[in-house]
C-alpha cells in the first residue's frame, strides 16, 4: 500500500526543494516544475478519494515516531470532513499555478512559496498530532507573509505585516488550548484521535480551552470583530495570493472549529454555543452589509467571504447545540459543504477580479460598464460565480446553505434572522453586475482582451466543480455525510 | 578515585586542550593552537557520548555527572568550537591569536563546572573561572570601547559574585555542608536559606543576565568584538542557567523558590524584548533579547521537581538557543553592527538572507524549528507545574519578539543597498553548522529528550 496521504502531502515541498536547488532555471522550467507537482498532487488527493472513508474515526491513517518520550508523532489522515477540503486545496492550488504561469518576476521563489503553501494547506487539513497540526498551521503564516510582502500591490509591507502580526497573535491561543489538552489527557499524548475519541478537559479548563481556540480561529476564519486584517491583506495581496488566502486558508479557521472545538470541547461547546451563534449571525449579517458598501470589486469579494464564513460558524454552532443526531449532520454537512463551495467560488471570483485588474489596472466598478459585450467570456463567467455566491440554486453554495439554515431552524428558529444576509449579498451582487458589466461599453475598454487559453484552463475547472457540487452536491455530500452522521460528541 | 576519574574524563580532555593551545600559543604557532583546540573539543564531545545516560557524583557528591551535565558537554562543546570559529576571522593575524582560543576552552570549561556543580564550591569556581577569561576575552583588542566594556563587565562581575560567596556561607552555617544535596536538612532556619538562595540568584543570575542583574551585558557584548559577544551570549549564560537549575532541584519547595524564578522571568522576557525593540544597534538588539531568552529558561527551570518535562525542556531550548543565537550573530559578523546595514540583505545575498529569515524566526519560536520546540516544551513545563499564568505571559512575550525581530527582516526584503562584502569562508562555516543545527534540533527534537 503506497503511502497516499503522505505522498499527496509532501509532492508539492519535493517540487519546491527541487525548483530552489535547480541551478538557474529559466521561468518555463520553474512554472513546469510547479504544475507537474501540483497535478501529482491532484491525482494524490484524487486517489484517496477513491479510497474513500470510513465512517468511524478516521480512514488511511499513516503513523510515523518522531518524539515518543512526550507523545507526538506524526499521524495523518483523513475522514469525512478533511477530504473534501484536501481534494480543494489540491485542485484550488493546481488552477493558481496555471495561472501564474505568466509571472517572470522572481517566479523561482514566489513558486516555491505557493508550493510550501499547498504542503502546509494539506498538513493542517490531514494533521492527527496536536504539534503537527500546530506546525502546518503556522508555517502557512510565513510563506504567505513573503507572497503578500514580496508580490502585493502598492502598500504590500504594512499589509503583509498587519497580517503576520494579527494571525500570530491570534495563533499562539491555540498552543495553550494544545499544551492544555495535552496535559489534561490521562496518559498525556497529542494524538488528535485520542482527544476526538475522549475529550481530555472537562469544567473550567474545558472552557478556557475553548476560549484560546476561538480566538485563534475567529482570526483565521476571520469572524467579527477580529476580522479586520481581511480587507487589507486582500486588497495587496496578488491575486494567487488572495485565492488561496480566501480559497483555502480562511478553512482552517473553520475546519479548526469543527476539529478542535466541537470535537474537543463538545461540553462546554454546548453551553457557549449560543454565543458563538450570535457571533456567526453577526458575521454574515456586517459581512453583507459591508460588502455592498464596497466600490472596489476586490474589497466587495473578500467582505462576502465575511459574510459566507459567518454562515459557517453557524452551522457549527447549530450542531454544537442540538441533541438530536440527525439535525448536528444536516448543520455539519452544511458547515463542510459551505467550506468546499466557498473555495470554488470565491477561488475563481478573485482570480476573474485580478484578470480585470491586468486589464484594466483599476477595480473600481465605477469606472467600467457594459464589459459583458467587450469581454464576453470573462463577463458570463463573473455573472456565473457571482450567481454561485449569493446562493442561486443549483449552484454549489445553495445545498449548502439550505442545509445550515435547515439545521438552524430546527435548533435556534431566531437565528434564522441570518437569511437576511443572503439577501443583502444579492443585492450586492446585483449592483456590481449592472455597474460593472452591463450598461453601454466604455470607449476605453474597447480594447480590452477576452480571456486568454490560460486563463480560461484557471477558472473553467472551479466554474464546472461549481455547477457539478451545485446540481449534485451527493458526490461531495456523501463522504461528508459518512462522517457526520456517525459523529458522536 | 579511579571511576571518579574515568567519569571526568571528558572535563579533563578540555583542560588538556586548553593548555595544548596555550602551548602552542607560547610556541607562536596559533594556526596548530586552533587546530589543537578543534580536534581537543571534538574528543571532548566524543568522549561524553558513551557517558549518555549516567547519573551519578563524583568526588563525594560535589560534582554531578547527570543528565544536565552530560548535556552542557555536548552543547557547550560545539558552541564552543562556533564561537572560535567567529572569532578566528577577528584576531587572525593578530599577536594574541593562540591566548584567545585558549581562554575561551577554559571559560567553557567554567561553565562546565557550573552545569554539573553538586557543591557550593563548585559554583564559585565555576563563575569565576568563566569570569576572569571572559574579562580578559572581552578586553583583548585592546580599544576604548573595549576596555570600557570589560572594566564594567569585570566591576559588575566581582560585586555580584562577592554576594553570592557572602550568602553561600550562610548555607554553609545553616546545613554544616558545602554539598547542595545537603540543603534540604536546613530547613529549620528558612532565613538562612532565604538569605542564601536570593545571592546565589544573584551571583548566577548575573552570569546569565537575568533582570535585574543584565546592566553589564549590553555594554560588554557592545564594546567587545562580535564573535567574543556570540560567546558571552551562549556559553556562560548556559552554564550558569544549568548550575541555577542544579541548585533549586534541591532547595525544599516551602521556600518558595519557584515563584521568585517566576517574577524573574516575568522580568527578563518583558524588559529583554521591551528595550530591544528601541535598539538601532544590532549588537545590543541581539544582548538585550538574550536577556529576554534567558527569562524563558526559567519556566523550565521553576518546574524541576514537578513536572517531568522540566529537564527535557530546558535541554532542548539550550541546544536551539546556542544553536540559533550564534547563527544569528554570526549572520550579524557578516553584515554590519547597525539596522540599516541589514537593508537589501534578503536581495544581495538571498542564502544568507534566508539563513537569518530563520535564526530569526527560531528565536521568536516559529515551528518547526528549534525555538518553537523548545519553547512549547517550556510553556508546557510550566503549566504541569501549575505556573499556566506565567505561560500565558510568556506567549504574549513571544508576540512581542516578532515586533522586535522583523524589526531586522522587514528592511532585509525592501529594496537597499546592502554592503555585499563577500562572506569570509569561516563565517560561512558556522551559519551553516547553525542553520543545520536549527533545522535539525526542530525536527528530530526526540534525541535531545532523555
Amino acid at each position: 500500500m503506497l503511502p497516499l496521504v503522505s505522498l499527496t502531502l509532501f509532492l508539492p515541498l519535493v517540487g519546491a526543494v527541487l525548483i530552489l536547488c535547480l541551478p538557474k532555471p529559466t521561468a518555463r522550467t520553474v512554472h513546469g516544475i510547479a504544475i507537474v507537482s501540483a497535478a501529482l498532487t491532484l491525482v494524490g488527493a484524487l486517489a484517496m478519494w477513491l479510497q474513500g472513508v470510513s465512517g468511524d474515526g478516521f480512514s488511511q491513517v499513516e503513523e510515523l515516531e518522531w518524539m515518543p518520550a512526550i507523545g507526538a508523532a506524526y499521524r495523518v489522515g483523513v475522514d469525512g470532513i478533511s477530504l473534501p477540503l484536501v481534494l480543494l486545496s489540491a485542485v484550488l492550488f493546481l488552477v493558481s499555478f496555471i495561472y501564474t504561469s505568466s509571472l517572470r518576476d522572481r517566479p523561482r521563489a514566489y513558486v516555491a512559496l505557493i508550493l510550501l503553501l499547498e504542503t502546509t494547506a494539506i498538513g493542517t487539513f490531514t494533521a492527527l498530532d496536536g504539534i503537527l497540526f500546530y506546525v502546518f498551521f503556522e508555517v502557512s503564516l510565513v510563506s504567505m507573509y513573503f507572497m503578500i510582502a514580496g508580490w502585493g500591490h502598492e502598500d504590500r509591507q504594512r499589509a503583509a505585516l498587519m497580517f503576520f502580526i494579527y494571525t500570530l497573535l491570534g495563533s499562539l491561543p491555540l498552543l495553550l488550548a494544545i499544551l492544555g489538552l495535552y496535559l489534561g489527557s490521562p496518559d498525556p499524548t497529542f494524538d488528535m484521535r485520542a482527544w476526538i475519541a475522549n475529550p481530555p478537559l472537562e469544567g473550567a479548563a474545558a472552557m478556557w480551552a475553548l476560549i484560546a481556540m476561538l480566538i485563534t480561529f475567529a482570526v483565521k476564519i476571520p469572524a467579527i470583530p477580529l476580522h479586520t486584517w481581511l480587507p487589507a491583506a486582500h486588497v495587496q495581496a496578488p491575486t494567487v495570493g488572495s485565492v488561496i488566502l480566501a480559497g483555502i486558508m480562511l478553512k482552517f479557521g473553520t475546519y479548526g472549529l469543527v476539529r478542535f472545538a466541537l470535537q474537543m470541547t463538545p461540553e462546554a461547546f454546548r453551553e457557549a454555543g449560543i454565543v458563538v451563534l450570535v457571533f456567526g449571525v453577526v458575521s454574515a449579517i456586517y459581512g453583507a452589509f459591508a460588502a455592498l458598501a464596497q466600490t472596489d470589486l476586490k474589497r466587495l469579494v473578500a467582505y462576502t467571504s465575511v459574510n459566507h464564513m459567518g454562515y459557517v460558524i453557524v452551522g457549527v454552532s447549530a450542531a454544537a447545540l442540538t441533541l438530536d443526531p440527525a439535525v448536528r449532520a444536516t448543520a455539519l454537512d452544511g458547515a463542510v459543504l459551505q467550506m468546499f463551495s466557498h473555495g470554488l467560488v470565491t477561488g475563481a471570483l478573485f482570480f476573474l477580479v485580478g484578470m480585470i485588474q491586468e486589464r484594466a489596472h483599476t477595480r473600481e466598478m465605477g469606472e467600467f460598464g457594459g464589459l459583458l459585450k467587450t469581454v464576453p467570456l470573462l463577463g458570463w463567467s463573473f455573472v456565473l460565480a457571482a450567481f454561485a455566491s449569493l446562493g442561486l440554486p443549483g449552484l454549489a453554495h445553495f445545498p449548502a446553505e439550505f442545509q445550515i439554515f435547515l439545521a438552524t431552524l430546527g435548533t435556534t428558529p431566531i437565528a434564522v434572522v441570518v437569511i437576511l444576509g443572503i439577501a443583502i449579498i444579492a443585492g450586492t451582487f446585483l449592483k456590481a453586475l449592472r455597474e460593472t458589466f452591463l450598461g453601454e461599453p466604455r470607449d476605453r475598454w474597447n480594447k480590452m482582451p477576452d480571456l486568454s487559453p490560460r486563463e480560461i484552463l484557471a477558472v473553467a475547472p472551479l466554474l464546472v466543480l461549481t455547477v457539478a457540487t451545485g446540481v449534485a452536491p451527493s458526490w461531495v455530500l456523501d463522504v461528508i455525510h459518512r462522517t457526520t452522521s456517525a459523529l458522536v460528541l | 578515585m579511579g571511576r571518579d576519574l574515568a567519569l571526568i574524563i571528558p572535563e579533563i580532555a578540555v583542560l588538556l586542550t586548553a593548555v595544548g593551545a596555550l602551548i602552542a600559543e607560547m610556541l607562536r604557532r596559533p594556526r596548530i593552537s586552533l587546530i589543537i583546540a578543534v580536534i581537543g573539543l571534538v574528543v571532548g564531545t566524543g568522549l561524553t557520548l558513551r557517558l549518555l545516560g549516567t547519573d551519578t557524583t563524583v568526588f563525594g557528591g560535589s560534582f554531578r555527572i547527570d543528565t544536565l551535565s552530560i548535556w552542557a558537554k555536548l552543547i557547550l562543546l560545539p558552541a564552543t568550537v562556533l564561537a572560535m570559529l567567529l572569532a578566528r576571522v577577528d584576531v587572525r593575524g593578530s599577536a594574541r591569536e593562540g591566548t584567545v582560543y585558549s581562554l575561551l576552552i577554559f571559560s567553557t570549561l567554567g561553565a562546565l563546572v557550573l552545569a554539573g556543580a553538586g557543591d557550593t564550591m563548585f559554583l564559585v569556581l565555576g563563575t569565576l573561572l568563566t569570569g576572569l577569561a571572559t574579562f580578559a576575552l572581552v578586553a583583548y583588542p585592546d580599544t576604548d570601547p573595549a576596555t570600557e566594556a570589560a572594566m564594567k563587565f569585570f566591576v559588575f562581575a566581582s560585586v555580584t559574585t562577592a554576594i553570592m560567596i557572602f550568602g553561600l556561607s550562610y548555607w554553609f552555617g545553616a546545613s554544616g555542608s558545602t554539598l547542595i544535596a545537603d540543603l534540604p536538612a536546613m530547613d529549620t532556619m528558612p532565613l538562612a536559606v532565604i538569605l542564601g538562595f536570593v545571592a546565589v540568584v544573584v551571583g548566577l543570575g548575573y552570569k546569565a543576565s537575568l533582570v535585574p542583574f543584565h546592566f553589564w551585558a549590553p555594554d560588554a557584548y557592545e564594546g567587545a568584538p562580535l564573535s567574543i559577544a556570540a560567546y558571552l551570549s551562549v556559553v556562560p549564560k548556559i552554564g550558569a542557567l544549568f548550575a541555577l537549575t542544579q541548585v533549586v532541584r534541591d532547595l525544599p519547595p516551602e521556600t518558595g523558590w519557584a515563584a521568585v524564578m517566576a517574577g524573574l522571568a516575568v522580568l527578563s522576557m518583558t524588559y529583554g524584548y521591551l528595550a530591544a525593540l528601541v535598539q538601532d544597534n544590532i549588537v545590543r538588539l541581539l544582548a538585550y533579547s538574550s536577556i529576554a531568552q534567558s527569562g524563558y529558561f526559567l519556566l523550565g527551570i521553576l518546574a524541576v521537581g514537578s513536572s517531568e518535562l522540566a529537564l527535557p525542556s530546558i535541554i532542548l531550548f539550550a541546544a536551539a538557543y546556542a544553536a540559533m543565537n550564534l547563527g544569528a550573530f554570526a549572520a550579524a559578523a557578516t553584515t554590519g553592527r547597525t539596522l540599516s546595514d541589514f537593508e537589501g540583505l534578503g536581495r544581495t545575498r538571498p542564502l544568507m538572507g534566508i539563513a537569518m529569515v530563520i535564526f530569526l524566526l527560531s528565536l521568536v519560536g516559529i515551528p518547526p524549528l528549534a525555538g518553537f520546540v523548545g519553547k512549547f516544551m517550556l510553556f508546557g513545563a510550566a503549566i504541569d507545574a501549575q505556573f499556566t499564568w506565567l505561560a500565558v505571559v510568556a506567549i504574549v512575550n513571544s508576540v512581542l519578539s516578532l515586533a522586535v525581530y522583523l524589526r531586522i527582516i522587514v528592511p532585509m526584503y525592501r529594496a537597499g543597498e546592502s554592503a555585499s562584502a563577500a562572506t569570509d569562508p569561516w563565517h560561512g562555516i558556522v551559519v551553516i553548522t547553525a542553520f543545520a543545527a536549527t533545522l535539525i534540533i526542530g525536527l528530530a527534537a526526540q534525541l535531545f529528550i532523555v
